[in-house]
C-alpha cells in the first residue's frame, strides 16, 4: 500500500476529527468523496470504465475470449481478474513493487464475484458444456488517493455494464458438435446484467469508530479495515463476502457493526451507480461515443 | 481527421475477437473534375467535358456514379467503349471486390483505361462522404447510403462550382450528376434525397448512338415471367447446402454434363469412384456442366444405370412452353433407363439439391433461327454439347444469324426451363475457318493471344550470333554429321541425331534438343507466358506456338546449316544397341540437313549412297529395331488411335484431300531416340534430384476399364489377357482375322481408349513403384525432346543443366509445391490441346464433306442400344448411324415405318433387324453427307447403305435419298419377317 508519510500530531488530529464525525475534508463517517466516472472510452476492448474518486483514478477494460467452461461448471462462464499497479500511481509500484497490493485486490474481488448468487455465470454460457465467454477485467491503477477497494469494485461493474458482447448464434454439426456464427453488424450485441454485481466497501477503523472511503492518509491511522462486498438481489442487499485488512483485530461487536454499515453504504451506492450509468447510456446513445475526454 | 471502425471476427482457433481500426479522414481528396475550382487536383483531370454521354433521359451534361449491382451485373456493358466520365467511388469498387474477383479484375482494367475516364473516388476517406455505420443497418445498407452521399455531395459540390458568374456567362449547360443502380430501394431513396436516378437498363436504352449496347444488358430478371410454373425443384439456400455438406447427408462435387445424353450426368465425388449418376431433367436441377454442385444420394433401391442411349435434344424455340410431347419424350427415356437398370450394374445416382459454386464461363455458339419475325428473344445454341441452351434477347438477330457468337449466362429462374443469358460479342461468320479456330480456341481455353510487347522484350537481339563466350561453355560439335529428320513442312525442328562409329568399333549415338531454356530464363514475362501456355497446339494448317516465333521457327529450331545451341545427350552403345555410357552435354550443333521422313526413308533404301549422313542413318535405323524389339518384349504396348492428315488449300485454308498419316520406319527410328533420352534423362533427373524432378507416368488402367475390350474380343473369339501390360501386348498381337484385315487396328483403338491419361507430375509426390509408364513399360520416363512445343521439356532441361552444372539453379526450380502447380497446369494444357486438336480434325472433316455425298467403307466400333458407332478408316472418322427402335415413332423422319424395328440383345451386344446381325467389327457400307440442313450446325450423316436392309438402307442407286425409302415395303420381306417369327 502506498506509504503516506504522516506526524503523530497529525494523526491525533485525523483521529480527532473522526471521533466528532467530522473529517478534514468536511466529511462526515458515512460520506464518499465526490467520483468521477465514464464507460466506453477504451475502443479496442469490449467495455471499458474509468473511475476517479478523489484523488484515486482506476481504468478498467473487460476484453472477451471464447474458452470452454469448467467440466464441474458446464454452463458456467468464466471471469479473471488482473490489477496493474502502474509506477505512475507511486514510484514505490516500480518493478515487482505492487504486486501484493495487485494480488490482495484480485483475491478480495475474486472472493465477492465467486458466488452464483452474486455474479450469474449462466449469462456467460454459450452452449453448455463446449463453448462459454471468457471475461478478462483489467483494472489499472493509475493513481493511489486511498479506498482502492471500493474504487476498483465500482469501476468493474461499471465496466461490465458497459460491456458488449457481440451476439453469437450456434448452428448444429454432426455428433452435437457446434459451430460459431457471429453477427456481422456490430451493433447487434448483448449486455451483462449488472444487478447482483457486488460492490467492495472498506469499513475502515479508527480509534473507536468506523467510517467509510478512507482517504490515504485516514488508512494511515486505521489499524484494520474491514472490506465488506455487497450485492444487491430484489432490492435487498446481501453479503457476499467479507475480508480484513490492517494489522489489527476486531471485536466481534464492532465487526457486526462494521458489516452493518457496509451492507447500508453498499445499498445506497450501488443505487446511485446504477443510476449514472443508466443515465449516461442514454445520453450517449447506442452509437460510439464521439472520441473525446479521457485517453483522446 | 480520424474515427474508428469496429468489427468483430471470428479467428482459425475459434475466437472471437473485436478489432479496432482508424480510419483517418482526409480533406485533399479531389473531385476530378475539370470543372471544379476549389479541389486539390493532384493528377490529370478524369472527368472532362470532351467525352460526353449522349442520352435522351438526360439531355444535359452529366456524369455517372454506378452502384455495384451494376458493375457486378453489367460489366459487359461497361467494358464496351460507350460509358465515359464515371465516377468510381472506393465504396463500389470494394464490394466489387469482395463479390467477385474475376469481374474485379476486368473492371479494373476499365479503370485503369485513361481514355476510358473512369475516376476513382476515395470516398471512404473524404471528411464529407464517409458514411459511419448506423446501429440496426446491415453492410449492405450502410454502403448504399455511402454511394447515394457521395453522389450528394459530387451534385452539390460541382453545382457550387459552376454557380459562378464566369461560368453563367460562359453559357454552358451545368453538369450533373446521376446515379445508376438496379436497386428498387436503393434508387427510391436516392429519389427522395433529391438525387439523379435510374436503372442501367434505362439510360442503356436512353443512348442514342449506341442502340446495340441493350443487347449486352444482363437480363437478370426478364420481363415476360408471366407462364412462371417452376419446372425445376428449388435449390436449397448455402446455409443449408453448408449445413447438409457438414452433416455428410450432401456430396460435392463438380457435375459433368454427358456429351450423348442431354438428360444425364454426373457428378464426381471423392468417395465413389465412378461418381454418381444423375439423370432426368429435374434430378440435373439446373446444373451447368462444370458447376461446383451438392447431390443428394437416392436410396439404393432408385439407384440406376446409365443410359446407353444417344440423346439429342430437339429444336425448340423460344416462345414455346415445354410440349407435352416432349415431356412424354422425357418420360420414356426415363422408363427405358429404368427398365435398362433393372437388369444392368447399377450404379450410385442422385439429384442435385443445390449449386454450391457456378462455373459459368462465356460460351461459343450460334443462334437458332426462331420461327416469328422480328422477336426480341431467342435461343442460343452453344458449340459444347455438354452446354444447354441458353435463352437470350437480342435485337440484331438478322445479323447475327449466320455467325459465331458468344454468350454468357446471367441466371437460371426455376420457371424457366433454359438458362437466361446475354450476348457478349460477335466471333464472325459461320463457317468462316478463322471463326471457326477461333471458336474451337476459345472452348478449349487455349490462350491465343498475340505476345504481349513485354514479353517480346525478353527475345534475344536480332541479328543474333554466337560468342566466343558461347563456344567457350559448350561442346563445339559442329563438325559432326548431324541431321534431323521431321514430317513435311515442319519449321519447329527441335531434336536432331547423330551416329558415327567410335575407333573401339562401337558407336556413338547423340541426340541433339534445341536448346530453349538458353533463350527462356526463368521467371521473366517470356517464361511466364510460355509456363501458361504449357503446349503448342497444333490445329489443322494452324499453330499456336508457345513461344515466339523467332524462338520456335528461327533461334531455337535446329534447322539444317546453320550453327545452334544444343542439349545433347551422347551414349556410347555396342552393335547390339546395350548402352556402355551416356553422357549430357550443352552444345554447339550445325545440322548438316534437315529431312522428312520420306527423304531419310530414300537415302537408306538407297543402297548408292554411301556419304556420311547415309550411313549414320542406316546405323541408327538398325540400332532402332533392336531398341524397339527389346521394348516390345519387355510388354510396350501398340496402340492405334485413327490419324489422318488434312492437304489444305494455301489461300482459303480448306481442306482439300485426306489421308492416313503413313508410318515409315524413320518415324519409328526418330521415336526409339527420342524414347532412350527421355528414359536416360529421366534416370538422370530423379536420381539427382528426387523430390522435385518433372517426370511422366502413365497409370495403369484399373480392369474395368477392359471390359468393353474384353467383351468385345470375346464375341469375336479371342481371348484378351489384361493381366499385364505384357500379357495384353501378346494377345493383342494375336487378335488377327483373316478375313477382316482391319480387325487388328480396331482392336488397337478399343484399347487406347481403355488407357488412363498419361501425367506429369513431380518425383517427390508419388512413390517410386507408382512412376511406372504403362503404355511404354518404363520404370521411369520424362518429356526431355521437345522443349520448343512443351514446357515440361524446358522444365527438365532446366534440371538437367542445373544437374551437370551448366546452367544455375533458383529457388523456384527445386520447389515441390511450385513445381507441381506447374505439373497441374501442363496437364490441363496439354488435355485441352488434345481435345482442341481433335476438334480441328472434326472440323475439316466437315469441311470436307461439304456438298459431297460417297459410300465408304466402314466397321462397326460399338453396338448402342439406339445406335451403331461406326468407325472409317479412310478418313479415320467416327459416326453415329442411328437405328429407330419400336418406341421411338415421332422422330419427324420420315423413314420410320413400324415394320423395321432393331432389336438390341444385351447379351451379347448385337443389333438384329429381320435377318440381318450387326455384331461389333463388322465391316459395313455407310453413305457420308453433310447434313446442312440446319445451316447453323452441320453435322455428318452416317446412312446404311450395306448390309441392305430395305426400308431402312439408302438405295445404292444414284439417288439414293431418304425419300424414296418410305414407300411400301414389298411383300418378300413381310414374308421374311413372317418366317422367322413363326
Amino acid at each position: 500500500m502506498a506509504y503516506v508519510a504522516l506526524s503523530e500530531a497529525e494523526k491525533t488530529y485525523i483521529l480527532h476529527g473522526v471521533e466528532d464525525d467530522f473529517r478534514c475534508d468536511g466529511r462526515s463517517r458515512r460520506d464518499y468523496r465526490p467520483m468521477d466516472l465514464e464507460t466506453g472510452l477504451v475502443s479496442n476492448a469490449s467495455g471499458s470504465a474509468r473511475l476517479r474518486l478523489a484523488n484515486t483514478d482506476i481504468l478498467v477494460g473487460v476484453k472477451t475470449e471464447i474458452d470452454v467452461p469448467n467440466p464441474l461448471t458446464p454452463d458456467f462462464g468464466k471471469l479473471e481478474f488482473f490489477v496493474d499497479c502502474s509506477a505512475n500511481a507511486t514510484p514505490e509500484f516500480e518493478g515487482r513493487g505492487g504486486s501484493d497490493l495487485a494480488q490482495e485486490l484480485i483475491l478480495s474481488l475474486q472472493n465477492a464475484y465467486e458466488s452464483p448468487l452474486a455474479f450469474d455465470y449462466r449469462t456467460l454460457c454459450l452452449i453448455p458444456g463446449q463453448q462459454c465467454w471468457k471475461l478478462y477485467i483489467d483494472i489499472l491503477i493509475l493513481e493511489c488517493g486511498g479506498n482502492l477497494h471500493d474504487a476498483v469494485s465500482l469501476a468493474a461493474k461499471a465496466a461490465l455494464f458497459n460491456t458488449k458482447l457481440p451476439r453469437v448464434t450456434a448452428t448444429l454439426l454432426d455428433a452435437g458438435i457446434t459451430d460459431l456464427i457471429i453477427s456481422d453488424n456490430p451493433y447487434d450485441c448483448t449486455r451483462i446484467g449488472i444487478e447482483t454485481v457486488p460492490l467492495l466497501v472498506t469499513v475502515c477503523k479508527i480509534g473507536d469508530y468506523c467510517l467509510v472511503d478512507p482517504s490515504a492518509e485516514e488508512e494511515v491511522c486505521s489499524t484494520v479495515s474491514v472490506v465488506v462486498s455487497v450485492s444487491m438481489r430484489n432490492g435487498k442487499a446481501f453479503l457476499s463476502g467479507t475480508h480484513l485488512t490492517g494489522g489489527g483485530a476486531m471485536h466481534r461487536d464492532t465487526m457486526r457493526n462494521c458489516l452493518d454499515l457496509g451492507l447500508a453504504i453498499g445499498e445506497h451506492l450501488d443505487r446511485l451507480l446504477t443510476k449514472m450509468l443508466n443515465l449516461e447510456q442514454e445520453r450517449v446513445g447506442p452509437k460510439r461515443p464521439q472520441t473525446i475526454g479521457f485517453l483522446k | 481527421m480520424q474515427t474508428l471502425r469496429e468489427f468483430t471476427r471470428k479467428t482459425k482457433r475459434g475466437n472471437i475477437l473485436k478489432i479496432v481500426r482508424e480510419h483517418y479522414l482526409r480533406d485533399d481528396i479531389g473531385c476530378g473534375s475539370e470543372l471544379c475550382r476549389e479541389c486539390f487536383q493532384n493528377e490529370v483531370y478524369q472527368l472532362t467535358a470532351q467525352h460526353a454521354n449522349q442520352s435522351t433521359l438526360f439531355k444535359f451534361p452529366h456524369y455517372l456514379v454506378l452502384d455495384t449491382n451494376v458493375v457486378l451485373d453489367q460489366i459487359d456493358v461497361l467494358e464496351e467503349d460507350v460509358l465515359r466520365n464515371v465516377v468510381v467511388l472506393t465504396t463500389v469498387l470494394n464490394e466489387v471486390k469482395h463479390k467477385s474477383s474475376s469481374i474485379y479484375k476486368r473492371f479494373n482494367e476499365i479503370v485503369h483505361d485513361r481514355t476510358r475516364n473512369f475516376y476513382v473516388f476515395v470516398n471512404e476517406h473524404h471528411k464529407d462522404t464517409y458514411a459511419d455505420r448506423e446501429p440496426d443497418e446491415t453492410a449492405n445498407d450502410r454502403n448504399d447510403r455511402a454511394i447515394r452521399l457521395a453522389t450528394k455531395w459530387y451534385d452539390d459540390h460541382l453545382q457550387a462550382s459552376q454557380s459562378t458568374k464566369e461560368f453563367e456567362r460562359s453559357g454552358r449547360a451545368a453538369t450533373r450528376v446521376i446515379l445508376l443502380t438496379d436497386d428498387a430501394g436503393n434508387r427510391a431513396k436516392a429519389e427522395a434525397e433529391g438525387i439523379l436516378v435510374t436503372s442501367a437498363a434505362e439510360y442503356v436504352k436512353s443512348l442514342e448512338d449506341f442502340p446495340l449496347l441493350i443487347d449486352k444488358l444482363s437480363h437478370k430478371t426478364f420481363e415476360n415471367e408471366k407462364k412462371g410454373l417452376p419446372q425445376y425443384p428449388p435449390h436449397l439456400s448455402m446455409k443449408e447446402l453448408l449445413e447438409g455438406l457438414r452433416q455428410n447427408k450432401l456430396l460435392q462435387g463438380a457435375f459433368q454434363a454427358s456429351r450423348e445424353n442431354y438428360l444425364e450426368g454426373s457428378v464426381s465425388v471423392e468417395k465413389f469412384e465412378k461418381g454418381i449418376l444423375i439423370q432426368g431433367r429435374e434430378a440435373l436441377n439446373r446444373a451447368v456442366d462444370g458447376d461446383l454442385v451438392a447431390v443428394e444420394l437416392l436410396p439404393e433401391a432408385e439407384w440406376s444405370a446409365p443410359s446407353e442411349i444417344v440423346l439429342e435434344e430437339k429444336n425448340v424455340y423460344a416462345d414455346e412452353v415445354p410440349s407435352e410431347e416432349r415431356a412424354e419424350d422425357e418420360k420414356d427415356m426415363l422408363k427405358q433407363v429404368r427398365a435398362a437398370a433393372s437388369s444392368a450394374e447399377r450404379t450410385p445416382t442422385g439429384r442435385i439439391v443445390g449449386i454450391v459454386r457456378r462455373k459459368w464461363r462465356q460460351y461459343c455458339g450460334i443462334l437458332q433461327p426462331s420461327l416469328i419475325e422480328d422477336t426480341t428473344r431467342h435461343i442460343f445454341v452453344p458449340a459444347d454439347r455438354k452446354i444447354p441452351r441458353i435463352r437470350i434477347e437480342t435485337r440484331q438477330a438478322a445479323k447475327l444469324q449466320n455467325q459465331r457468337i458468344i454468350v454468357t449466362i446471367d441466371t437460371w429462374p426455376r420457371n424457366s426451363r433454359y438458362p437466361h443469358g446475354h450476348f457478349v460479342r460477335s466471333l464472325g461468320p459461320l463457317g468462316d475457318m478463322a471463326t471457326e479456330n477461333e471458336v474451337i480456341l476459345l472452348e478449349h481455353d487455349v490462350p491465343h493471344c498475340k505476345f504481349s510487347d513485354e514479353v517480346l522484350s525478353f527475345l534475344p537481339q536480332m541479328p543474333w550470333t554466337i560468342t566466343e563466350e558461347d563456344y567457350a561453355k559448350r561442346v563445339d560439335l559442329r563438325d559432326l554429321y548431324i541431321c534431323s529428320v521431321d514430317p513435311p513442312g515442319c519449321t519447329d525442328i527441335d531434336d536432331a541425331l547423330h551416329c558415327r562409329e567410335l575407333p573401339n568399333g562401337n558407336l556413338e549415338v547423340g541426340v541433339h534438343i534445341a536448346d530453349v531454356s538458353h533463350f527462356i530464363r526463368p521467371g521473366n514475362a517470356l517464361d511466364k507466358e510460355a509456363a501458361a501456355r504449357g503446349t503448342t497446339v497444333y490445329l489443322v494448317g494452324k499453330r499456336i506456338d508457345m513461344v515466339p516465333e523467332l524462338l520456335s521457327s528461327n533461334l531455337c529450331s535446329l534447322v539444317g546449316g546453320v550453327e545452334r545451341f544444343a542439349f545433347s545427350c551422347v551414349w556410347e552403345v555396342d552393335n547390339e544397341a546395350n548402352v556402355l555410357s551416356k553422357r549430357f552435354h550443352k552444345s554447339v550443333i550445325k545440322s548438316k540437313r534437315a529431312m522428312t521422313y520420306e527423304e531419310a526413308q530414300v537415302i537408306i533404301d538407297d543402297a548408292t549412297q554411301q556419304n556420311e549422313i547415309a550411313k549414320s542413318l542406316r546405323n541408327l535405323n538398325r540400332l532402332a529395331k533392336i531398341l524397339k524389339k527389346r521394348r516390345m518384349d519387355s510388354g510396350a504396348l501398340v496402340l492405334a488411335s485413327p490419324e489422318i492428315r488434312f492437304q489444305v488449300d494455301s489461300e482459303t485454308h480448306e481442306p482439300l484431300e485426306v489421308e492416313v498419316k503413313q508410318m515409315r520406319e524413320t518415324n519409328s527410328m526418330v521415336e526409339e531416340f527420342m524414347l532412350l533420352a527421355n528414359i536416360t534423362v529421366a534416370e538422370h533427373i530423379a536420381t539427382e534430384f528426387s523430390e522435385c524432378a518433372v517426370l511422366r507416368r502413365h497409370p495403369r488402367p484399373p480392369p474395368t476399364n477392359f471390359d468393353p475390350l474384353v467383351k468385345a474380343a470375346r464375341y469375336q473369339g479371342f481371348q484378351v489377357d489384361i493381366d499385364s501390360g505384357l500379357e495384353l501386348s501378346h494377345s493383342l498381337d494375336k487378335c488377327v482375322k483373316a478375313d477382316n484385315p482391319y480387325f487388328n487396328t480396331m482392336i488397337r483403338i478399343l484399347t487406347t481408349r481403355c488407357m488412363m491419361q498419361a501425367v506429369y507430375f513431380i518425383s517427390g509426390s508419388l512413390q517410386k513403384e507408382e512412376f511406372f509408364h504403362y503404355g511404354l513399360a518404363a520404370p521411369i520416363y520424362t518429356h526431355f525432346t521437345s522443349p520448343i512445343r512443351r514446357y515440361s521439356d524446358i522444365m527438365v532441361h532446366r534440371l538437367l543443366a542445373a544437374s551437370i552444372g551448366a546452367d544455375s539453379t533458383y529457388a523456384q526450380l527445386l520447389e515441390r509445391k511450385s513445381n507441381e502447380e506447374l505439373c497441374h497446369n501442363l496437364n490441363y494444357r496439354h488435355k485441352m490441346a488434345q481435345y482442341a486438336g481433335r476438334a480441328s480434325v472434326a472440323l475439316n472433316t466437315h469441311l470436307f464433306f461439304r456438298g459431297k455425298e460417297e459410300d465408304e467403307e466402314g466397321y462397326v466400333l460399338f453396338v448402342r442400344k439406339n445406335a451403331l458407332q461406326v468407325l472409317i478408316p479412310k478418313y479415320g472418322l467416327e459416326g453415329t448411324l442411328y437405328l429407330k427402335s419400336d418406341k421411338d415413332g415421332k422422330d419427324g423422319l420420315e423413314r420410320t415405318k413400324s415394320e423395321i424395328v432393331f432389336t438390341f440383345n444385351e447379351e451379347d451386344y448385337t443389333q438384329r433387324c429381320g435377318d440381318v446381325v450387326f455384331h461389333s467389327f463388322d465391316p459395313v457400307t455407310v453413305r457420308l453427307s453433310l447434313d446442312s440442313s440446319n445451316v447453323q450446325h452441320e453435322k455428318l450423316i452416317f446412312r446404311l447403305v450395306k448390309p441392305y436392309i430395305k426400308g431402312f438402307s439408302v438405295e445404292t442407286a444414284t439417288d439414293g435419298s431418304d425419300g424414296q425409302a418410305v414407300a411400301a415395303p414389298p411383300p418378300s420381306k413381310k414374308t421374311k419377317k413372317d418366317k422367322k417369327k413363326k
